[in-house]
């Protein structure tokens, strides 16, 4: 499966998934696959930033709330540092205030967990279509 | 004539013998010297019976004034033909009625029956002492000696009854003058002795007079120097109503001299203008008629002083028991002083009525000696009763609310025993139904040897009520607390189950996708299939979790393993904890016993502190956000949890008001758990504190008893714990 991420990696658009939960980390690469797309899974933000997919990446799926630095801090933390990676926001909260927060800063998309695949394809797209 | 030698010999010792008996009798007056008649009669029959061989002899002397007649009876034994005795005293007596000097010299078988010789001898020349009988049944009785005998004895007989008499007189004279000279002794020592007594009195009457003058003067001394020292103003009057005495205290209180009221009309001195007109009138009425309305009384009125202003006295006026026409001593005392207080204590009484009303108290004596117990009028009101009613034990038990009767009077005997300070609190039920609340606080004092309590009663029914209300107000916050803790949850726990149900809805997609192509990727759709199970499971424990925390209705009381249920707790809330990047240390200790309990109330206290900590730290940054959840046994058979955090703490003297509800040192949030988890947990008889760390934070800690029998599960040996009331 890591093989045939890394040989598609060339070819295929890299999609980065950012999520302390080990489920979404399993399925999402999966379904990324089925896609078409390249994908890696990080458990922490701070996982992806030490990686070498970072510049790579041409979307990324980013969990809000993670312990350590979350999601909305890598976002800030990629802004900063002008890697303007296309993100979208992926959270099993309910909390109504998310979503507009991270628009606000940039963000393709906020999904709510769970998502149908249908709604991710169209949040990935978007991102790919808007560099 | 020729004489016979046998017989010369006979007639010479008869006649021996009559000369030997004729000196024995001529010898008897010497024996009877100084005895009396009875003695001589004695005597002198005995010595004829011998003399004469008499069959009888009897004597019976005359009725002589002063002296018991006398018969006495000598008779010999054996008495052949004798007729009895008492026949022949009887003939006697009959033929011896008559005058002795008519009495034959001999009688011979005078009662016809027998051959009886009797010779009467007369006592005393005229036989007027009496007479002699001598009487034999020899015929040759009495022979010429004998009648010779018999004669000289009579006649002995007479000179020594006379002497003995003479001598009986004598000494009856002498008795009799002895008795005189004695009684007339004592009588005269009996008038001495009044004399002397008399003496004594007159002594006695003329010191009380001397002792009465001196005492008239002394009491005048005393008198005047009462009148002049007496604090009283004493005025008096004669029966003009004019002024004849005035004492100093007079002078000082009214501002008159005596000299310059003397004479003067009381009533123009001392009464204001306005009651003089009246004071006439009771004065000419009592004058006219003797009858007073303020005579013997004590009155007040209002006098005037020499400068005009007017002051309230009280006023005694009784009249000067002399003759003559009438007069009076008036006794004035300036009472200004005495009213301003009355009507200050009238003030204070209607405050402590009015504050009595007011807080529902009423107080009360109680004498333990003599069960005399005094009440407030607020009492009476309390237990409405009668203000007139005398209060008795009997009296208050008829409102005690029976169901407390028993104890209140268990309560009363013990005080009336240890004399302890009382603290109670107890029912009444009014005659309408009613029941009331009461607490009774008493203490006793000693004042003299007399033992009294003193206390008092306060009606505390509404604060009763606010108290149900309050506890049914904490019940409802414990609801909302509840419903709180579940609205933040919410989050965590929608969290919790959006995970899996996420990873659900992403692997079945993927599984389809997978069928779908062409070829299908079996293996792979087989994989993502799995996972889906996987997080199936995953998400219905969350679900089950969250069911056991909110599910449950009513509170049970069950065995709880402490650890199991922080374990849970923790497992729940880590998400949200680690968003707030608390970093969670737990400390569970290794065979921690049971304790008996609601596993859902303790879950919930737990995840309060949890919260609490986590907010504690929310705005720490210098340091890490340590929390250590601890377990451990306590050596007094309790089990204690502890959270310690490192936030930004409290100040030491807040810890008190940490607990009470809607305290919070938090800019948000209701500040009601703290309050609540205390309630749960002195509900399972334990305890909740706080306590300030040596470094930084604070650590909350409960403690609670092991369950009896901690090797056992069984729910329905564990203990009772009250309901938290509305639990859902």
């Amino acid at each position: 499966m890591e093989l045939r991420q890394v040989r598609r990696a060339t070819e295929r658009p890299l999609v980065s998934v950012v999520d302390d939960d080990e489920s979404v980390r399993e399925s999402l690469p999966d379904l990324l696959g089925e896609f078409g797309f390249a994908a890696r899974a990080f458990s922490s933000a701070e996982e992806f930033l030490a990686s070498d997919c970072v510049d790579q990446t041409r979307c990324l799926i980013l969990d809000v709330a993670m312990p350590g630095m979350s999601g909305p801090d890598l976002q800030q933390e990629l802004k900063l540092t002008r890697r303007e990676i296309p993100i979208v926001f992926i959270t099993a909260s309910r909390e109504a205030t998310i979503r507009p927060q991270v628009l606000a800063q940039g963000a393709i998309e906020c999904l709510f967990k769970p998502f149908s695949d249908t709604a991710l394809l169209e949040a990935v797209n978007s991102a790919l279509r808007s560099k | 004539m020729e004489v016979q030698p046998e017989l010369a010999s006979g007639e010479v010792r008869h006649l021996q013998r009559c000369i030997n008996d004729l000196v024995s009798l001529l010898a008897l007056p010497a024996i009877w010297s100084g005895g009396d008649p009875s003695q001589v009669l004695h005597t002198l029959l005995d010595a004829l019976m011998r003399m004469l061989r008499l069959d009888l002899v009897s004597v019976r002397l005359t009725d002589l004034a002063g002296e018991a007649p006398v018969e006495i009876v000598r008779i010999a034994e054996p008495r052949g033909l004798m007729p009895p005795v008492h026949e022949i005293c009887d003939a006697l007596s009959q033929c011896l009625e008559n005058d002795s000097r008519q009495w034959p010299p001999l009688l011979r078988n005078f009662m016809g029956d027998g051959d009886v010789s009797i010779v009467p001898l007369p006592l005393g020349p005229q036989g007027e002492l009496g007479v002699i009988v001598a009487a034999a049944e020899r015929t040759d009785f009495p022979r010429q000696t004998e009648a010779l005998l018999l004669s000289v004895a009579a006649n002995q007989a007479s000179i020594g009854l006379q002497e003995a008499r003479l001598l009986c007189d004598q000494k009856r004279v002498a008795s009799e003058l002895d008795q005189r000279v004695a009684q007339r002794t004592a009588e005269l020592a009996a008038v001495n002795e009044e004399l002397k007594k008399e003496l004594a009195e007159r002594r006695v009457m003329e010191e009380k007079l001397g002792q009465e003058e001196r005492e008239l003067k002394r009491s005048e001394v005393r008198k005047a120097a009462i009148v002049d020292s007496a604090l009283d103003c004493i005025v008096t009057i004669d029966h003009e109503g004019c002024i004849t005495e005035f004492n100093p205290a007079a002078e000082r209180t009214f501002g008159y001299s005596r000299d310059d009221v003397l004479g003067r009309p009381l009533a123009n001195v001392i009464i204001p203008l306005s009651l003089r007109e009246k004071h006439r009138q009771g004065f000419a009425q009592y004058l006219a008629t003797g009858e007073a309305r303020v005579l013997g009384k004590r009155i007040e009125m209002t006098a005037v002083r020499a400068d005009g202003s007017e002051f309230p006295v009280e006023l005694a006026i009784t009249r000067i028991p002399l003759e003559g026409p009438p007069s009076f001593t008036g006794y004035l005392r300036d009472i200004t002083e005495r009213k301003r207080a009355e009507h200050e204590l009238r003030r204070s009484e209607a405050f402590l009525a009015e504050a009595q009303h007011i807080s529902r108290i009423g107080s009360f004596s109680w004498r333990i000696a003599t069960d005399e117990i005094i009440w407030s009028e607020q009492l009476y009101r309390i237990f409405q009763i009668d203000r007139d009613a005398q209060v008795t034990f009997e009296l208050i038990a008829t409102r005690i609310h029976p169901e407390d009767l028993s104890a209140f009077q268990e309560h009363i005997e013990r005080s009336r025993r240890d004399r302890s300070d009382v603290q109670l609190e107890f029912r009444l039920k009014m005659p309408d139904g009613t029941v009331k609340y009461v607490h009774v606080a008493a203490h006793i004092r000693s004042d003299h040897g007399r033992v009294e309590y003193f206390g008092a009663v306060q009606d505390v029914t509404e604060r009763r009520a606010s108290e149900e209300a309050l506890s049914k107000a904490r019940s409802e916050l414990s609801h909302v607390a509840r419903v709180t803790s579940l609205g933040v949850l919410t989050a965590s726990v929608a969290h919790e189950v959006n995970q899996p149900l996420s990873g659900i809805v992403t692997n079945a997609s993927t599984c389809l996708r997978m069928l779908a192509a062409d070829p299908p990727n079996v293996e792979g759709a087989r994989e993502t299939a799995r996972r889906t199970i996987r997080d199936g499971n995953r998400a219905s424990e969350v679900i089950s979790r969250l069911r056991s925390l909110y599910g449950k209705k009513d509170p049970t009381i069950e065995s709880v393993d402490l650890n199991e249920a922080t374990r849970e707790v923790v497992a729940l809330s880590l998400s949200e904890l680690q968003r707030n990047r608390i970093l969670v240390q737990q400390e569970l200790a290794d065979g921690l016993p049971l304790v008996a309990g609601d596993r859902v109330q303790l879950q919930q206290v737990i995840l309060n502190l949890l919260r609490n900590a986590s907010d504690a730290m929310n705005t720490i940054d210098d340091r890490p956000r340590d929390l250590l959840i601890r377990t451990e046994s306590d050596d007094n058979d309790q089990v204690r949890l502890s959270v310690k955090d490192v936030g930004i703490g409290f100040e030491p003297q807040a810890t008190d008001k940490l607990f009470e509800a809607f305290y919070t040192t938090k800019n948000e949030g209701m500040g009601i758990g703290l309050s609540v988890s205390r309630s749960i947990i002195e509900r399972h008889h334990g305890r909740l504190w706080a306590m300030p760390n040596n470094g930084p934070g604070v650590t909350f800690s409960f403690s609670i008893p092991c369950q009896a029998e901690s090797s056992t599960s069984d729910s329905t040996h564990a203990g009772h714990i009250p309901p938290v009331p509305d639990a859902a």
